[in-house]
């Protein structure tokens, strides 16, 4: 049985314009990606791939080509319309972990829920059970300053998973992060992806990353190069260009 | 109840919001002590009305201040009598003289002649019924303690008024003037000292005293009838003073420059705030755009810095107020007239958390920097 299909993107093209140069970031991107995999968009720095995962998450829009999400084509929502959408399905983890210096780990993930409108009681459970989920529970009462970069990382990703999303995105969540807390991380996304049913999604350079994904999507100079499945090994794919 | 991100922020990042809280504040206190001392000085010219305590005021028709009183016709008392309303009428004199004290020094004194009677109605906010008495004796005369100096007098020693020889037997508080010197005395010492009013039995002033001080307004109407209006006005205590008040904030020019002072602490105070504001806003841009990835929407993210602005609006103004009861001492230790009412704190109040929100509404403009997609580049 063939899984949902449940995000997926066809002929994506994007350029930026930067200080009177035009860079073509995106050219001509089609995939689909599927629930209960980590899926991971790998490729040399520049290669179009932050910007891949910005389309894909509704975060910007495409010049050309268009994005369908959990049955919805992105491209057709106007703003309000897709932040609702984001609000209600995607789940977000940064680079940087851009938590609140002032709120404590399980406010951070509250805060998620606060504006989803869930109540506050309920907030409070499910902020906990995803720190739970991310090995924080005994660090809950914490502020950032007072957490480790992996620890971080992880109120992050708690913060990303609290609302239960269909569509989780990661931008390069393990390249602040030491060996030991990188190699955590990415299991926990990996478990994330298996056990939620979730799609997710990960952008990085990091070899650490590609070894545990399970299909890895290889970038270059704004095109899609390889799609090949990872530790499994069930299929490989090379893309013409 | 949500986590109050704004409050936590600003309690967590109190150095952050320290300068807005400060130029919050001190543009309250600027406007407040300004005010107040405006008011304070201006409000002199209402003395001899707010410390008596008649209800009703009888003068020349259209006098614009307390102080500028001229006479009225005697024959005035026997009308305003008739009224079964009224229980006192007792006249109030005000005239001019020129002041030499023992130990040199020519000053122009403003002579206030009132009825000494202890329940006069006349400053009897100012003097007790003790200190009225002293002046049943003739040539006596009250001075301010703290135009002493100004006078060179001492209590128990004798000075000149327009030739007259009068002797000083006591202090009022509270009765210092913004231009000249108010002097206390009996009706009769007043008219032995200005020839002017010496002349006719005409008096500057009647004083009413009503029945019941809520029938003031009716009874100010009845007396307000057309006939009357060439030959005198009336006035509630409480329109006479305001309308002083009023009279030396327009005409001298100090109402203008209140208004122009403030409106420069008030565009301090927005500059700073604002700029604090948005260096706060662009210090957590990140973390906005964070917020705005996972589907908050802008206006949300606006309440955040609008009620940051609110609640820095807020502890600047308990900044303010505490800084303007503290000058407040520190007027009336040193004696300066300070009008510290709820009317210019409200202003103040309203003035200073108005140049937060507007702080709020420009910091605002940064919060276009919180772009989901730059996290991303």
């Amino acid at each position: 049985m063939t899984p949902e299909i449940s995000l997926s993107a066809g002929a994506l093209s994007k350029s930026y314009v930067v200080q009177n140069i035009r860079t073509q970031a995106l050219s001509d991107v089609s995939l689909t990606l599927h629930p209960g995999e980590l899926s991971l968009i790998s490729g040399p720095s520049g290669c179009g791939k932050s910007t891949l995962l910005s389309l894909m998450s509704g975060l910007s829009r495409p010049d050309q080509g268009w994005v369908h999400a959990l049955g919805v084509d992105l491209g057709r929502l106007d703003d309000a319309k897709r932040d609702a959408f984001r609000l209600a399905h995607c789940g977000f983890v940064f680079q940087g972990f851009n938590l609140f210096p002032a709120l404590n780990a399980l406010e951070q993930v509250q805060i998620v829920l606060d504006y989803q409108g869930v109540p506050h009681s309920q907030a409070q459970r499910g902020a906990a059970r995803a720190l739970e989920m991310v090995g924080l529970g005994h660090r809950r009462h914490l502020r950032p300053a007072e957490l480790s970069g992996g620890e971080k990382q992880r109120v992050a990703i708690a913060r990303a998973i609290v609302k239960r999303p269909r569509l989780l995105f990661a931008d390069e969540p393990t390249s602040a992060l030491d060996s030991t807390n990188g190699a955590a991380v990415t299991d926990l996304l990996r478990e994330i992806a298996h056990r939620s049913s979730a799609i997710v999604v990960c952008v990085s350079h990091d070899p650490r990353l590609i070894a545990r994904a399970d299909r890895v999507l290889e970038m270059e100079d704004g095109r899609l190069r390889h799609d090949r499945r990872g530790r499994s090994g069930l299929s490989f794919k090379e893309i013409s260009p | 109840m949500a986590v109050a991100l704004a409050r936590k922020t600003l309690l967590h990042e109190w150095r952050r919001f320290l300068p807005a809280v400060m130029s919050v504040g001190f543009s309250g206190v600027l406007i407040i002590v300004q005010g107040a001392l405006l008011l304070g000085i201006v409000g002199t010219n209402a003395l001899p009305v707010t410390q008596s305590s008649a209800d009703l005021w009888i003068g020349f028709p259209g006098t614009q201040s307390a102080d500028l009183g001229r006479s009225i016709d005697a024959g005035v008392s026997a009308e305003l009598l008739v009224d079964p309303r009224v229980v006192r009428v007792e006249p109030f004199l005000m005239g001019t003289g020129d002041w030499r004290g023992p130990r040199g020094g020519g000053i122009s004194v403003t002579l206030l002649g009132i009825d000494t009677r202890p329940d006069g109605l006349g400053l009897a906010k100012a003097l007790s019924p003790g200190t009225r008495a002293l002046l049943e004796e003739p040539a006596t005369v009250l001075v301010d303690a703290g135009d002493r100096d100004k006078l060179a007098t001492a209590v128990g020693e004798a000075a000149e008024i327009n030739g007259q020889r009068v002797r000083v037997v006591g202090t009022t508080n509270d009765m210092r003037a913004m231009g000249g010197v108010n002097v206390v005395a009996s009706l009769a010492t007043v008219r032995a000292i200005d020839k002017s009013l010496a002349a006719a039995d005409n008096v500057t002033y009647y004083l009413v005293g009503l029945r019941s001080p809520e029938a003031a307004t009716t009874v100010r109407n009845r007396f307000s009838q057309h006939e009357n209006r060439t030959r005198f006005e009336v006035w509630t205590a409480a329109d006479l003073a305001e309308r002083s008040v009023r009279y030396w904030l327009l005409e001298s020019g100090a109402g203008v420059g209140f208004i122009f002072a403030t409106i420069v602490a008030l565009l301090v105070g927005i500059l700073i705030t604002s700029q604090t504001l948005m260096a706060a806003v662009a210090a957590s841009t990140p973390q906005y755009a964070t917020l705005r990835a996972i589907g908050v929407s802008f206006p949300k993210l606006r309440r955040i810095v609008v009620e940051q602005a609110g609640w820095v609006g807020a502890v600047g103004l308990a900044f303010g107020l505490a800084g303007s009861l503290f000058a407040a001492l520190l007027a009336r230790l040193n004696g300066i007239p300070f009008a510290l009412g709820p009317g210019i704190m409200v202003l103040s109040g309203g003035l200073v958390l108005a140049v937060a929100l507007l702080a709020g509404l420009l910091a605002l403009r940064r919060l276009r920097h919180a772009d989901p997609a730059a996290l991303l580049r």
